[in-house]
């Protein structure tokens, strides 16, 4: 009997430990397979007679060569092309209307190249490494990447060797539209060893400068009149709002990654130093708007202002900003929280503040509070130390395992310059996810339901949107986007370093041990939580940052700058 | 096989059947042996040459043979860090804590669920102790964080309501070693009892009867007779636990103590330094050098723990 029992419960944990083996992911063909969707034909008719038109527009403008080579390409296989993107898979409702979507572009995409399009995702959750991780894999599962140059790790990649390097020809003949749109300078900053390996998104303004999202009428009621417009004011405004509305969830709701940006935006709003993207995660090594390309760290020199953070950050803890335990808090939604009403603040770029700021449906703050309004206080506001993203922010690359490569950049060229299939694939179907009023600004149907028919939300697609065919949303606040876009373009920079990929193989090593002291010092001094004073604690920081290596580093850095630049 | 080839085995002298004639005369056994040799070939001996990616700069295009040869420099990043001293310390400690404290426990388990005499009160807490190995790690570290966070933690919840003062582990790193053992054993002891249990189902019953008869009672037969039986199994369960001893529990680590930096003092193991290190450039190459590394230390650890324990009394070694 004891035998038995024994034996069931040893069979038991093997069979649990091969479920547990055998779950892996695979998904992503039920889109596919709804190609003969039924199509309303008055409809479809307008639509493909306008983009005839456009289409004959743009490709003359291509030229008469790409003509002639498009129509010599063998398209005779049917192929699916698998296109990746961060974001979590939809389900339910939502994925139905993003298969009903699908279903038309596919049916484009079959008509034009014979292909058919999928969504492969790496949901939210340590996306970072289950991106790299797929690409990694190299099994040919994915073909289109979308990927960036500061925040998924492009040049890594396409170092390692998971990005097609993409010949001249190979753009001209299967994606002519993207080659002739991308001007040669651009298409420079996407070389790395004299290969072309992404396809920028350089034709789509937006702002992706970080900085804190808040109240406008709780910053009133503050003594605030004018809004936030310094650190110093965030304290006052922090402090009242813990002290006066003891109805919120938290005042800010954040998790222990906010470290980074919250450093970085201190450092941008005390000096005038700007950093290298994408070499490690904070912004340890970058030069200054006086003298771009000499490369300095200010997190060794700007001993001061570091402690003055530091003992800021101490209050805000004390005044109980954030949950005590932000260190282990990993399950934040203090977005989502923000647009109910149950945080006061939030800090992203300032592309996020532009929904946040809208009378959209899914901010019911504006429906259940008429004063309710949302400012943006942008990290560099004190010192004017605003840099324009690099247009490798968003990009589209080839992974080096796709089979049907050639395809892929067919398929791309046809969602990033073709007006019905961009329209379809970021907007989702007319009159379902969107209409366009009679200003010409794209509204929401009626019986529209913001948490499932929204298709933007679902493809993901940042890595080549277009404003040649971008329509304005209607319920963006514009009126106040403009204003803040105007007093940008007033004092940004263009981002200096878009050509500088350094080969950092030899001093990767030291990279990664600076960022490793960096991430831990900074996630303690961010949070107010060390022991000690806040002399000592930048202190050990900087000595232990001495150790690592980043005086190493920097001077690698500015070897190859040199190089580059001089 | 036909009759004519046993036949030839048999004909052939004893001592020089060779090898090819062992496998004839043992090919029943050897017959029964093949699932474990296919499954170890394909999993420990066929990914052997893939240790060659710690010593090259790999390229996926290229693959591991393609790449280019590096030598040691994917191990400088584990040296030039200065803290592979206290990374390996904190590992072998908890690992020894583990393993002694976990096999302790385990033993005492199998040996109080032997001793039991109501069936079902036995099989209940049998199941009960078995259940958490069931829990994913991911799943404990929420259960954990929402037992013991400041601000709307059960424990904290309950010590505020008694109307003590609140406890903030999430800001001590010194509490953290006792807690992640007391995780560790509450997870794992019903599933480490299994064996014990199974080996001491597996004593003789006239032994234990006999010593009935000659009066011992339950704590000398305890003492006398099953804790000496299980000696072998402790011994091997205790010489293929060491082998790991440089490996670190990651999930466990990983999903309890997280990112939080004011704690890694007293809770970064290998595993969670690497993971975090070579998150920012995706290497394998370095992440197999750390692989490499931790194997040749287990290696080193097995041979000599299993030579002292052959000096000891030969019986008891592995080989």
């Amino acid at each position: 009997m004891k035998k038995k029992v024994l034996s069931v419960l040893l069979s038991t944990a093997m069979v649990f430990s091969l479920a547990a083996c055998g779950g892996s992911s695979n998904g992503g063909d039920s889109a596919a397979d709804k190609t003969e969707a039924t199509t309303e034909t008055a409809a479809e008719d307008t639509a493909a007679a306008e983009t005839a038109e456009s289409t004959e527009e743009t490709t003359e403008e291509a030229g008469e060569a790409t003509e002639a080579a498009a129509s010599d390409i063998d398209t005779s296989e049917h192929v699916v092309i698998n296109y990746m993107t961060t974001g979590d898979r939809p389900d339910g409702k939502s994925a139905e209307r993003l298969d009903e979507m699908l279903a038309k572009l596919n049916e484009i995409l079959t008509e034009k190249v014979n292909a058919e399009l999928q969504i492969y995702y790496i949901e939210w959750t340590d996306y970072l490494a289950n991106y790299n991780l797929t690409l990694a894999q190299m099994d040919g599962s994915v073909d289109l990447v979308g990927t960036a140059s500061d925040w998924l790790d492009a040049w890594p990649n396409a170092k390692n060797g998971a990005f097609l390097a993409l010949s001249e020809d190979m753009l001209k003949t299967y994606a002519p539209k993207t080659w002739a749109s991308v001007p040669a300078d651009h298409w420079e900053m996407c070389k790395y060893d004299g290969d072309i390996y992404l396809m920028p998104e350089d034709n789509y303004a937006q702002w992706t400068n970080h900085g804190f999202t808040y109240r406008l009428d709780w910053a009133r009621d503050a003594g605030l009149a004018d809004g936030v417009h310094s650190w110093e004011d965030l304290t006052t405004y922090f402090k009242f709002v813990k002290e006066n509305h003891p109805e919120l969830k938290a005042v800010w709701d954040s998790d222990g990654t906010q470290y980074a940006q919250m450093a970085n935006g201190w450092i941008a709003s005390h000096t005038n130093f700007v950093a290298i993207d994408g070499l490690a995660t904070g912004a340890l090594w970058g030069g200054t708007k006086d003298d771009l390309y000499t490369v300095v760290t200010p997190v060794m020199t700007e001993t001061d202002s570091l402690v003055d953070y530091a003992k800021m950050m101490k209050e805000w803890d004390e005044i109980g900003v954030w949950p005590t335990d932000v260190l282990n808090n990993t399950s934040s939604q203090n977005r989502d929280e923000y647009r109910v009403g149950q945080v006061a603040a939030e800090q992203h770029h300032t592309q996020t503040w532009t929904d946040l700021c809208s009378k959209t449906e899914a901010n019911t703050i504006y429906a259940d509070d008429e004063k309710a309004e949302s400012g943006f206080f942008y990290f560099g506001e004190e010192t004017d130390n605003v840099v324009a993203l690099s247009i490798t922010h968003g990009a589209m690359a080839v992974s080096a395992a796709s089979e049907h490569p050639e395809r892929a950049l067919m398929v791309y060229d046809l969602i990033r310059n073709d007006p019905e299939c961009y329209k379809l694939f970021n907007y989702g179907i007319e009159g379902v996810s969107y209409e366009i009023n009679d200003e010409g600004l794209r509204t929401t149907p009626e019986g529209y339901d913001s948490s499932t028919d929204n298709i933007n939300g679902m493809t993901n697609y940042w890595w080549g949107r277009n404003d040649d065919i971008e329509i304005r949303d209607a319920s963006r606040n514009w009126d106040k986007i403009d204003e803040l876009y105007a007093k940008y373009d007033k004092v940004k920079i263009d981002y200096p370093y878009g050509q500088f990929v350094p080969d950092v193989d030899s001093i990767q090593a030291k990279i990664d041990n600076c960022n490793e002291v960096y991430t831990n010092y900074m996630k303690q001094i961010s949070f107010g939580k060390y022991t000690g004073t806040a002399e000592e604690i930048v202190a050990e920081m900087q000595d232990a940052l001495a150790q690592a290596g980043i005086a190493d580093v920097a001077a690698e850095l500015q070897t190859q700058m040199d190089a580059l630049y001089k | 096989m036909s009759k004519s080839n046993s036949a030839e085995a048999i004909a052939v002298p004893h001592k020089k059947r060779g090898f090819f004639g062992n496998i004839i005369k043992y090919r029943t056994l050897i017959l029964m042996c093949i699932p474990a040799i296919v499954f170890f070939f394909m999993f420990s001996y066929m990914p052997l040459p893939g240790i060659w990616v710690a010593f090259v700069k790999y390229n996926y295009g290229k693959g591991i043979f393609g790449s280019k040869f590096i030598g040691l420099a994917n191990f400088e990043f584990l040296t030039s860090s200065g803290k592979l001293w206290s990374l390996t310390k904190n590992t072998i400690l908890y690992n020894l804590a583990f393993i002694i404290l976990g096999n302790v426990l385990a033993i005492i388990m199998a040996i109080l669920l032997n001793e039991m005499q109501a069936k079902i009160f036995k099989k209940v807490s049998q199941t009960m102790m078995f259940l958490p190995y069931f829990i994913s790690q991911v799943l404990v570290g929420v259960l954990v964080f929402n037992l013991l966070n400041y601000d709307t933690g059960f424990v904290n919840g309950i010590l505020e309501v008694l109307g003590m003062e609140k406890w903030q582990p999430y800001a001590d790193p010194n509490v953290w070693p006792v807690l992640l053992v007391i995780i560790y054993l509450w997870q794992q002891t019903g599933y480490n009892s299994v064996v014990y249990f199974a080996a001491i189902c597996g004593i003789d019953a006239e032994i234990i009867e006999a010593s009935k008869v000659d009066g011992a009672n339950a704590f000398q037969r305890i003492r006398y007779i099953i804790l000496p039986s299980l000696k072998p199994t402790i011994i091997i369960l205790l010489l293929f636990a060491l082998g790991g001893i440089v490996k670190g529990n990651f999930g466990l680590f990983y999903n309890i103590v997280g990112t939080n930096s004011l704690l890694y003092d007293t809770t970064d193991i290998i595993e969670t330094f690497v993971y975090r290190a070579t998150m920012t450039d995706f290497n394998f190459s370095t992440a197999s050098a750390v692989g490499l590394y931790q194997s040749l230390v287990g290696f080193v650890i097995v041979m000599v723990v299993n030579g002292v324990i052959k000096k000891i009394d030969p019986e008891y070694s592995l080989f």
